[in-house]
């Protein structure tokens, strides 16, 4: 391994700019003659708009413009689409209502926009929105899934606000298998409903150059060239060579920032309105109300064992709220990203899951990190936990004897594991853990009058999203391959352009990294370009952790292609045939010779072309892929979580996190390790801190950062993070992804260290100190007797 | 409007403001300094920390002003004029204290206010319970206690 | 969202008095905080344009104010809705009850009240102790007005 070659833990180049304070995100950027937008949104939860008034705030000092839905749809922008469909247990599809970027008839949840105000400053945006005139009439609205099929219907498409009633299993084999079960464990579950924030807020700056008739739009999207083809080829704004996406530096999505919503199709078609750029940056309130959320569901599950503790069967019924609208992926993240996870790490013949999803009057829920997946785990690994403390199983050995140990193997789910070994993280995850410690230090903390508990999950998921004819097959509107480009300079530097998108990945250290290793040039001479439709080919941009896998593979091929041409190159200048040509750390030999030409001549030699004719050889060393994975790839390993909880107050301190991981290969194991720590973070505020309150009315509860609860540096300790790895078989390097385990893995060994303290399963996340503590004051009178 | 006079980064600088002008816009807007970031309206988030006469200060809730006359360092003030970084930085970078980088330059500002208030040798408690004004959402702060720990001994030589 | 709130002042005037004042549309209008406007559609219907500050929130609220279940001189039912534009809303109603005690009259209160939009994003843990103070100073204002003007 060389000091900055794959495995090593290189420190990463982006830093320097954001150190220093140099970033350039969407808000940074300033265009001559930019006018900045404010958005009149609605304070009800569902309201008739009968009429706007926007004469006082036109006559407002700096108002550029005010325009309203009314005048988007006479323009005809096409509305806001999911992109994925899913049908129904009857065949149905699922019922996709109307999503106008800026409503004209009706609205569906407080933060809706009707209107938007653009004005020379944002003090003058703002003073104008406040004159804008709204009439509403009020209708009743439903914020709790729960209650959304008896609710007022929403979408005149969608009768009892019923989107889909999807399945996925065998529910008659399912039922034989609990028929026979000798135990069966039960559990009511709720996925709180989170809020992303990204800390930076979403922002859209847009530009139209009459003069070429092209727009530019400037967003925080971790897939700019999607965002350009579903507003080209949905929203119609400009036809896709008329449009250019740039998505500069973007401050964390964690997929917040893969949709594509209102506030840029309204910059775009406002700025070709007034004449100048336009721009908008999201306030935190706003965030809360527009951004989209994730979770969201209300699962009733169980789990039917044999008396060994051997899982016969697992079924589920989830009601998934997507909140008002479909956002871009919503339909398929409680379906095919959620089910087909339901077999755990374990070997589990017969599987069954059905999911209602539903709309309500609350901000659209889509993709949050981990997406389905953390819902899935939560469901699994609490089933089998609570099952083996049911039958006075040891929860470490209920999981070894389900463990799945021979691959590849088929879950009923769909997923086809290609490899693992589940056995080696638990050891040593218990092993760094010291889970042989913990009686001792059980003891230890009840003489401080604090209860100890520890929670073990033991995760599976399915990424490196995705062989593009399975999710086709699935309902997917589009690929999900990746996008190359190896461009080889004549002076030997190397620029790859990138599908990939990196919002806090660190991709423009971890790809020059699998670059300066394969072309044997250093590390310094690579480049990584991405976030500009202008520039990279076509991408499908960064979510699912699929970068790693996918995007990286596709490099990879444009690379062996690099490295073929090249040769072609090395065989004219050395006098030698093709075939004779080896090429090893940067440098082309003639085997069995001492003649050789390094990696820079070479690449001279392709753009000078003084030694091959143009018809032996074309000039030139560019190289373009896409890379088509075969299967998901399935990262999956062990975290375990220790906790304290004060009787007194309640309070659960997290004393020791154990996470130990199979990601495949390792690029760059500081930014895996990174990586793993802010999944875990997320997880943690999930399970002990986060949960968006909606009022019955559906009035946002928890909608500033005073109320919505996330994680401080005082909430957590500081991790223990370790590796296996088993080699992905699916992608060249063997990667399989690492940006969502710890969001997947952590609450459910959260939620499983707390109820192994507390003595009760009666426990809802997230589990604030007076959640926990109304829990012991339950438990008390069992623990008495 | 009122005019306003502060110095920033070494630098004398004037401009005219509204009343409700913020010291964040001001950077911002006025000086194009876009280094210091806002991340929120509550005052809670801690991405536009900067220091006010040598104090850390959340620059979104500081009217610009009320900084008349006041000594502004930022996040772009930090490195030495020939480019070599400032301990805290290189801490950041050599500890993997960020990520997205959004947050950084508050996280940094705060740091140092962190050294100012306790001195060079930082146990990890005194670190986590004094960066309460600033979110992460990426690093699950792990790194950045480390890089805090580091940047503050270097800073001692 | 909603909140509730109830207390009671005692006024050192008649009932007939303070029943009076309750319906005269110049002491409301002096009397409610941040009162810019209260015009009389008719004997029970005003308009009225109020400015409030509830934490970050600062909004100018334009809205009608109703008097229904009047029961001279015991009390009556005052409703409201107020359209604060991008601020949000508020709408709520307080039922009054006047009892005659010695040395004057006890009023009564007992408000709900709802609000939405920004109001109660961000305002929202502030709004009950805003709603208080608000009601406070309303009650020390109108508790100011049964007094001969003092020199």
């Amino acid at each position: 391994m060389s000091a900055t070659g794959i495995g090593a833990a290189v420190r990463r180049k982006e830093d320097i700019r954001f150190i220093t304070g140099k970033g350039q995100y969407t808000d940074d950027v300033i265009r001559p003659g930019e006018t900045r937008a404010v958005f009149v949104r609605s304070p009800h939860a569902r309201a008739k708009i009968k009429r706007i008034d926007t004469a006082a705030a036109k006559a407002m000092p700096g108002v550029v413009g005010v325009l309203t839905g009314a005048e988007l749809a006479a323009d005809k922008v096409g509305g806001l689409i999911c992109g994925w469909m899913i049908h129904s247990k009857d065949g149905s599809p699922m019922k996709m209502a109307p999503h106008p970027a800026l409503a004209a008839e009706t609205v569906n949840h407080v933060g809706d926009a009707v209107a938007v105000v653009i004005a020379e400053t944002q003090a003058q945006a703002r003073d104008a929105a406040e004159k804008v005139k709204v009439d509403y009439e009020l209708l009743p609205a439903v914020s709790d899934p729960a209650k959304a099929k008896n609710g007022p219907q929403i979408h005149g498409v969608a009768p009892k606000n019923t989107i889909y009633e999807w399945s996925l299993g065998d529910a008659k084999a399912v039922d034989s298998a609990f028929a026979a079960a000798k135990h069966v464990t039960k559990l009511d579950i709720v996925n709180n409903r989170l809020v992303p924030n990204a800390i930076e807020p979403r922002a859209a700056l847009a530009e139209y150059d009459s003069g070429t008739d092209q727009l530019t739009l400037w967003n925080t999207s971790q897939n700019p060239h999607v965002a350009r083809l579903v507003i080209s080829a949905f929203v119609g704004i400009a036809p896709e060579h008329k449009l250019r996406v740039i998505a500069p530096d973007v401050g964390g999505g964690f997929g917040s920032k893969i949709f594509i919503y209102p506030e840029e199709v309204v910059c775009l078609w406002a700025a070709r309105k007034v004449k100048r750029p336009v721009k908008w940056t999201a306030e935190r309130h706003e965030s809360f109300v527009t951004d989209a959320h994730g979770r969201d569901h209300i699962t009733h599950a169980e789990l039917a064992l044999d008396e060994h503790g051997k899982i016969l069967g697992l079924r589920a019924k989830t009601i998934a709220n997507l909140g008002a609208y479909m956002s871009t992926f919503s339909s398929s993240v409680p379906t095919y990203l959620y089910a087909t996870l339901l077999s755990g790490q374990y070997d589990i013949p017969q599987i069954y899951c059905e999911v209602d999803a539903v709309y309500t009057n609350t901000v659209p829920v889509d993709a949050y990190r981990g997406a389905g997946r953390p819902e899935a785990t939560f469901v699994v690994e609490r089933l089998v936990e609570v099952a083996a403390r049911e039958m006075g199983i040891d929860p470490a050995d209920i999981r070894k004897r389900n463990f799945i140990k021979a691959f590849p193997h088929q879950t009923p789910v769909i997923m086809a594991y290609d490899a693992g070994d589940y056995n080696a993280s638990l050891k040593k995850a218990m092993d760094l853990a010291d889970v042989k410690g913990f009686n001792k230090r059980k003891r230890e903390s009840a003489r401080h009058g604090k209860l100890r508990g520890l929670g073990y999950s033991t995760y599976i998921e399915a990424c490196g999203i995705a062989p593009s004819q399975a999710v086709g097959s699935l309902g997917a509107g589009v690929g999900l391959w990746e996008s190359a480009e190896v461009r080889v300079n004549p002076t030997g530097s190397v620029e790859v352009l990138t599908g990939s998108h990196a919002h806090g990945q660190g991709h423009e250290t971890t790809f020059a990294q699998l670059v300066s290793e394969r072309l044997g040039i250093p590390f310094e001479n690579v480049s990584i370009v991405h976030g500009d439709t202008d520039k990279v080919q076509f991408g499908m941009g960064t979510y699912g952790s699929r970068s790693g896998a996918v995007g990286m593979s596709a490099i990879v091929k444009a690379l062996d292609k690099v490295e073929a041409k090249a040769k072609k190159v090395a065989a004219h200048m050395l006098e030698a045939a093709e075939g004779d040509i080896e090429f090893k750390d940067g440098k082309f030999t003639v085997a069995g010779t001492d003649k050789s030409a390094a990696f820079g001549d070479v690449a001279l030699n392709a753009y000078i072309a003084h030694k091959f004719s143009g018809q032996e050889l074309e000039p030139g060393l560019k190289e373009t892929s896409f890379y088509d994975p075969t299967n998901f790839t399935f990262p999956a390993g062990c975290h375990i979580c220790e906790v304290e909880v004060d009787t007194e107050t309640g309070k659960t301190e997290i004393v020791n996190w154990t996470a130990v991981d199979d990601f495949g290969t390792v690029i760059n194991p500081m930014i895996v390790e990174g990586q793993v720590h802010g999944g875990i973070a997320q997880g943690v505020g999930q399970a002990l801190l986060e949960g968006v309150v909606y009022d019955k009315d559906g009035q946002l509860v928890t909608g500033s950062l005073m109320d919505y609860t996330m994680p401080r540096a005082h909430d957590l300790p500081s991790f223990k993070v370790g590796t296996t790895e088993t080699k992905s078989p699916s992608n060249p390097l063997g990667i399989k992804g690492c940006g969502e385990a710890g969001a997947i893995a952590a609450p459910a060994a959260v939620i499983n260290a707390i109820t192994d303290a507390i003595g009760s399963e009666a426990l809802t996340m997230p589990a604030t100190a007076n959640t926990v503590w109304t829990a012991l004051q339950r438990a008390k009178p069992r623990a008495a007797a | 409007m009122p005019a306003v006079s502060m110095t920033v980064n070494g630098k004398p600088v004037s401009g005219e403001v509204e009343a409700r002008t913020l010291l964040v816009q001001f950077l911002r807007e006025n000086l194009r300094l876009t280094g210091t970031h806002v991340g929120c309206d509550t005052s809670q988030c801690g991405a536009c920390v900067v220091h006010i006469n040598g104090i850390a200060a959340k620059s979104c809730t500081t009217l610009a002003l009320q900084c008349e006359g006041a000594t502004i360092t930022t996040i772009e003030g930090l490195a030495a004029a020939d480019g070599t970084l400032h301990p805290m930085q290189e801490a950041f970078r050599d500890n993997h204290g960020l990520q997205c980088g959004y947050c950084t330059p508050g996280m940094i500002m705060s740091a140092l206010d962190i050294v100012r208030r306790n001195g060079n040798e930082l146990d990890e408690h005194t670190i986590r319970e004094q960066l309460d004004g600033n979110i992460c959402r990426c690093t699950g702060y792990h790194n950045i206690v480390k890089a805090i720990a580091a940047g503050a001994k270097t800073m001692a030589r | 969202m909603a909140m509730t709130m109830t207390g009671e002042v005692m006024l050192s005037a008649t009932r007939d008095v303070v029943w009076a004042k309750l319906n005269d549309a110049e002491v409301l209008k002096a009397c409610i905080p941040g009162c810019e406007e209260l015009n009389k559609n008719s004997d029970t219907e005003f308009q009225a344009v109020a400015v409030t500050k509830i934490g970050p929130v600062k909004a100018r609220f334009k809205g009608k104010v109703q008097l229904t279940d009047l029961d001279p001189p015991n009390g009556y039912r005052i409703s409201g809705e107020g359209d604060g534009g991008v601020a949000g809303f508020a709408k709520g109603g307080a039922t009054v009850t006047l009892a005659e005690q010695e040395g004057g009259t006890l009023l009564t209160y007992n408000v709900e009240a709802q609000i939405g939009g920004k109001l109660a994003q961000l305002g929202q843990r502030l709004v009950n102790g805003a709603a208080k103070k608000i009601a406070d100073e309303f009650f020390k204002n109108f508790a100011a007005t049964m007094q001969p003007a003092s020199a």
